[in-house]
């Protein structure tokens, strides 16, 4: 009988996920027809199609917009694209290279930047957070509220140009992009200590919005709970105060933070635009964004595609964490 | 508690570990720690990528600076900008000149001309001592007989759609006996020397009609179109000069063939095939033909006196045995090219642009497109290998960018904006150098509008201006008063004029010297008509905004109406500009080494599209320009630009503003190294030329791990 109920509900849990995976490609179909049609009814010609540039035949300009199938109607356009990503033959209309391996190239510049942010971000937000709901109302709460409340409403551009003049103007160090130029030659022991030091400013720069947010976070989910009626029962049951909080309260304040982890992936894309931007960062944040500048419809699309795939996954991820980690949630 | 004990931990650990990698960066000041090599290299931003490595057909200064590096000419300038020879060891100008033999003309004797009296009577008079400035110059005299000679003339008509089509015309001259000279050096005079002997008249009433006849039958229109080509088909007196190049042997390029007098004709050749669409060709149109006397012996002959030909070949030399038939046609079998491509196919289409070979100190090593452009040292290089071992050239947009890897010692120049030269002057961290650029700021006024068309009023409108508060207020004192046409920092630019003193009352009573009274609201008034005119210039630059407010104002003071526009750069220049439609603007001119000023101010040039634009229409400073640019001496032309610098001053067409200063920052640790014969090295704190420039002796630069105290 108990068998037979685990049995049941694997398989609840089996049609739950494969119910939601299929709504999530119709919503994946909608929206990258929404995005195709967005992005192809704006305004603008991919660069290599400038009827400005006086070396440009009509001729020249008609063979290359044939080649990219830009007479076609928008329904054909989109089927070419569809073809073209899932044969893996998808070419940027910027410089014919594959699109795939570029958007993987730039992905791997980007992950360490964004593994060093996160680390940055749930490593200190957690301290903070936690010691500030202890405190509550001490002046370190105070002022951890107002420095977070601050680090949110500066913007994160204006922040990382004061910090990268006064780093460069204080120290001579170079901060810009993902390695000192000319360390080609270097020790590998320099090398390697140069890529990290790179790492440490832009991560940095991204994490600060990210801490001041979660540590607010984790402030409020712990003062929560340390007013529960359980918290109560085990500091009357005598049991230390660290006990009390790190073991009894920390655990139950930890939960809603599970479900988090699924949106760190779609912030793998769209997290950093900005400050790969600022720190020329070639990470796939900047390939969007210059994608978008130079009209390179089959980069954006598939950018936006991805994205649109990892932030599904993402929700999907996180539903599901969060029925393992909290039993009071049932599957339907 | 170990849970909390961890969550304190991590953080510190993590920043610690983040941190420490700070010690192991180089800084500004040591930048070879960990990595040595660092000293040996040459580090530059530039804002764009390179667009075309090939110094034929590049014109973008990114590419400019590349090819300089890779490729070389025959010439350069040398420290007092005079030219120097480089794959060429020396150079000879001569001329030939032809005079044709007018059956119809009267010599002064009373005689009718033939080749034979003329020869005569020339080598006469020169034997005599009657003509003492060609003793000399005339080397030799010979008679060329008559010669009947065939040519086609392409005139353009429309057509039935109104399109423009071309047609070719078959015509034949019947040269008739020719006397030419040769000439030791060029001469524009030459023929004007000789009027004792053909006398003032010789040639005006020349008849080219009975000398060159239409042989394909065309109807009227065309007639006519091609008659009014018959003066370019014969003249009666013509100028050839000449120029002999005498070659560097050994030289290699580097993929090791041996460079010699063929890549220099193939060079020519590239230019001029107008499948290559060189930006070039203007400067070597006037090239009759080139002959490649032996290996190592060039001769260009020209077709008319025309001086800037020569400084054209400081432009680099391209390696015939990788660019001509043979090779193009290897590299399109080798890319597997269609039949279409093949047929348009050109050198601006070859792979050579992208890793280009040539001479120069530097050869090409690797093109990141929108990264950087990587170069290295080139051992065989003829002049001695260079200090550095590479020269690098990165694409940073961003000039706060460039500002801050500067700072830091990942790129080793800059070149400051004017609001930062002061801050860059009192640091003595980096080494600066300032100096005029070859380009000037000014207000043009149309010259063609009646307001404008007498040169006492544009005298006022220039007094008005106060120029020192512009330099002072928007240029930050980065920038020197220029009086007229010529780069100051060359020796066309005459010291000796004086700029027009700001004098506003002096304006006023010009003014109304020349009828213009104020009126009751204040502004001057001439037969009802109140002084006011619009003044545009291009949006996007804010030092041309200011300047049009500050003479707005200034002219407002002394009563006169100024309206300012700003348009977007390409509508600003299709219509105003190039119309003529204006009524003054706020421009800029960036200047060549050469004295030439045909285009930009010779009354003939002020058509729509053409740079004279203001249409400053003066017979002297025409004939001057022409002289200017027939004239082959440094000397004499000094004496002409300095004339003409005077001309145009008085005639202020325009009011010259500043010629703005560059100022280059440089890494402190870079110095000139000297070689002593005995091996030892010598340093040498870098010093600008008399022109400013500091680049002179870039192949013995070098960065030294710590800043050398002089």
């Amino acid at each position: 009988m108990a068998q037979a109920r685990a049995h049941s509900g694997l398989l609840t849990m089996w049609t739950y996920i494969a119910r939601n995976i299929l709504q999530r490609i119709v919503t994946l179909l909608i929206v990258s027809i929404v995005a195709h049609s967005v992005i192809h009814l704006a305004p603008g010609e991919p660069s290599q199609v400038d009827p400005s540039n006086p070396r440009m035949k009509p001729s020249d300009i008609e063979n290359i917009r044939a080649a990219f199938h830009l007479d076609d109607p928008l329904h054909l356009q989109y089927a070419y694209w569809i073809r073209d990503l899932f044969t893996g033959e998808l070419k940027s209309f910027k410089d014919n290279q594959p699109v795939l391996p570029k958007i993987w190239q730039r992905f791997l510049n980007s992950l360490p930047l964004l593994i060093c942010a996160t680390l940055i971000i749930w490593s200190l937000s957690f301290p903070t957070g936690i010691h500030a709901a202890i405190r509550r109302g001490s002046v370190y709460d105070r002022s951890t509220t107002f420095t977070a409340y601050a680090l949110i409403s500066i913007p994160g551009f204006f922040l990382s140009y004061i910090m990268i003049l006064w780093v460069v103007d204080t120290f001579n160090v170079p901060v810009i992009g993902m390695k000192t130029f000319g360390m080609e030659d270097a020790d590998l022991a320099f090398r390697s200590m140069d890529r990290l030091w790179h790492l440490v400013i832009p991560s940095l720069m991204s994490a600060i919005g990210g801490i001041a947010v979660l540590s607010r976070y984790v402030r409020s989910q712990m003062l929560e709970v340390v007013g529960q009626d359980y918290i109560r029962t085990a500091r009357a049951k005598g049991l230390s105060e660290d006990t009390v909080i790190y073991r009894h309260a920390l655990q139950n304040a930890l939960l809603p933070f599970v479900t988090m982890f699924g949106f760190l992936l779609p912030a793998l894309i769209g997290g950093s635009v900005i400050f790969e931007q600022i720190f020329a960062w070639p990470g796939l944040g900047r390939l969007g964004y210059e994608a978008i500048l130079a009209r390179d419809f089959p980069v954006i699309l598939t950018i936006n595609f991805i994205a649109a795939v990892l932030t599904l996954a993402g929700t999907l991820v996180s539903d599901l964490l969060y029925a393992v980690v909290d039993p009071r949630i049932r599957l339907q | 508690m170990w849970l909390k004990r961890l969550l304190i931990l991590i953080p510190l650990l993590l920043t610690a570990i983040l941190l420490q990698s700070y010690f192991w960066v180089p800084t500004y000041e040591t930048q070879a720690k960990g990595n040595p090599k660092r000293l040996l290299k040459y580090i530059e931003a530039s804002s764009g990528d390179a667009k075309i490595l090939n110094p034929i057909l590049n014109a973008d200064s990114a590419s400019s600076s590349i090819v300089g590096m890779v490729f070389e000419g025959l010439l350069d300038l040398n420290e007092n900008l005079a030219l120097r020879g480089r794959l060429a060891t020396d150079w000879t100008i001569t001329e030939q000149a032809y005079l044709l033999v007018d059956p119809d003309a009267q010599l002064p004797n009373g005689k009718s001309a033939t080749a034979a009296r003329l020869e005569r009577l020339i080598q006469h008079a020169l034997d005599s001592g009657s003509l003492p400035e060609l003793n000399g110059v005339l080397l030799h005299i010979r008679q060329i007989p008559s010669e009947v000679r065939t040519t086609t003339v392409e005139v353009r008509t429309p057509d039935e759609n109104d399109q423009p089509k071309t047609t070719s015309v078959a015509v034949s001259i019947n040269v008739p006996e020719r006397v030419a000279f040769m000439l030791s050096r060029v001469d524009q005079d030459f023929f004007h020397r000789l009027t004792p002997i053909i006398g003032e008249q010789y040639g005006n009433n020349f008849q080219l009609d009975k000398y060159i006849h239409i042989t394909d039958p065309v109807d009227e229109i065309v007639e006519t179109l091609v008659k009014a080509q018959f003066p370019s088909l014969l003249s009666v007196t013509e100028h050839n000069p000449e120029l002999l190049f005498h070659l560097r042997q050994r030289v290699k390029f580097h993929d090791g063939q041996e460079f010699n007098a063929e890549d220099v004709k193939f060079t020519y050749d590239s230019i001029m095939n107008p499948r290559n669409i060189s930006p070039r060709t203007s400067d070597f149109e006037p090239i009759k033909y080139v002959e490649v006397l032996d290996s190592y012996t060039i001769r260009m002959v020209y077709k008319r006196l025309y001086s800037p030909a020569i400084t054209a070949w400081t432009m680099g030399i391209l390696p015939e045995h990788l660019l001509n038939e043979t090779a193009m046609q290897a590299e399109m079998d080798e890319r597997d090219l269609s039949e279409a491509t093949r047929e348009t196919f050109g050198m601006r289409d070859s792979q050579f642009n992208r890793s280009p070979i040539g001479v120069g100190p530097y050869r090409f090593v690797e093109w990141q497109g929108d990264q950087f452009i990587k170069l290295d040292r080139n051992d065989d290089y003829w002049d001695g290998p260079p200090e550095y071992e590479q020269y690098i050239v990165r694409i940073i947009p961003d000039l706060l960018i460039q500002e801050v890897e500067f700072r830091t010692g990942a790129i080793d120049f800059y070149s400051a904006l004017p609001h930062q030269v002061a801050r860059y002057r009192e640091d003595d961290t980096y080494q600066n150098f300032s100096s005029l650029g070859f380009g000037y700021v000014y207000i043009g006024y149309n010259n063609r509008k009646p307001l404008f068309a007498n040169p006492q009023v544009r005298q006022a409108m220039s007094m008005a201006i106060n120029v020192d508060e512009i330099i002072q207020y928007i240029m930050y004192n980065e920038a020197e008063r220029v009086t007229g046409p010529f780069p100051k920092v060359t020796e066309w630019y005459d010291e000796s004029i004086q700029p027009v003193p700001y004098d506003p009352d002096g304006a006023r009573a010009l003014l109304e010297s020349l009828g213009w009274k104020k009126n009751a609201d204040g502004w001057l008034e001439k037969d009802g008509k109140i002084f006011e005119f619009n003044m545009v210039t291009n949006s996007g630059n804010p030092i041309r905004k200011n300047i049009m407010s500050i003479a707005q104002n200034a002219w407002k003071k002394i009563g006169i109406k100024c309206n300012t526009q700003y348009f977007e750069w390409a509508v600003f220049l299709k219509d105003f500009i190039n119309t003529g439609d204006f009524d003054a603007t706020v421009l800029g001119w960036s200047m060549g080494i050469d004295p030439d000023l045909f285009q930009i101010w010779h009354s003939s040039q002020a058509g729509p599209q053409q740079l004279n634009f203001v249409g400053y229409n003066s017979p002297e400073a025409d004939d001057l320009i022409v002289r200017i640019r027939q004239e082959y001496d440094r000397d004499q032309q000094r004496v002409l630009t300095h004339q003409l610098h005077q001309v145009i001053h008085d005639d202020q067409p325009y009011t010259f503003l500043y010629a703005a200063k560059g100022t280059r920052i440089l890494d402190k640790k870079i110095v000139i190294v000297n070689r002593e014969p005995d091996g030892t090295e010598q340093y040498e704190k870098i010093y600008p030329l008399k022109s400013g420039a500091i680049r002179f002796y870039f192949n013995k630069w070098r960065k030294l791990e710590h800043t050398p105290a002089f």
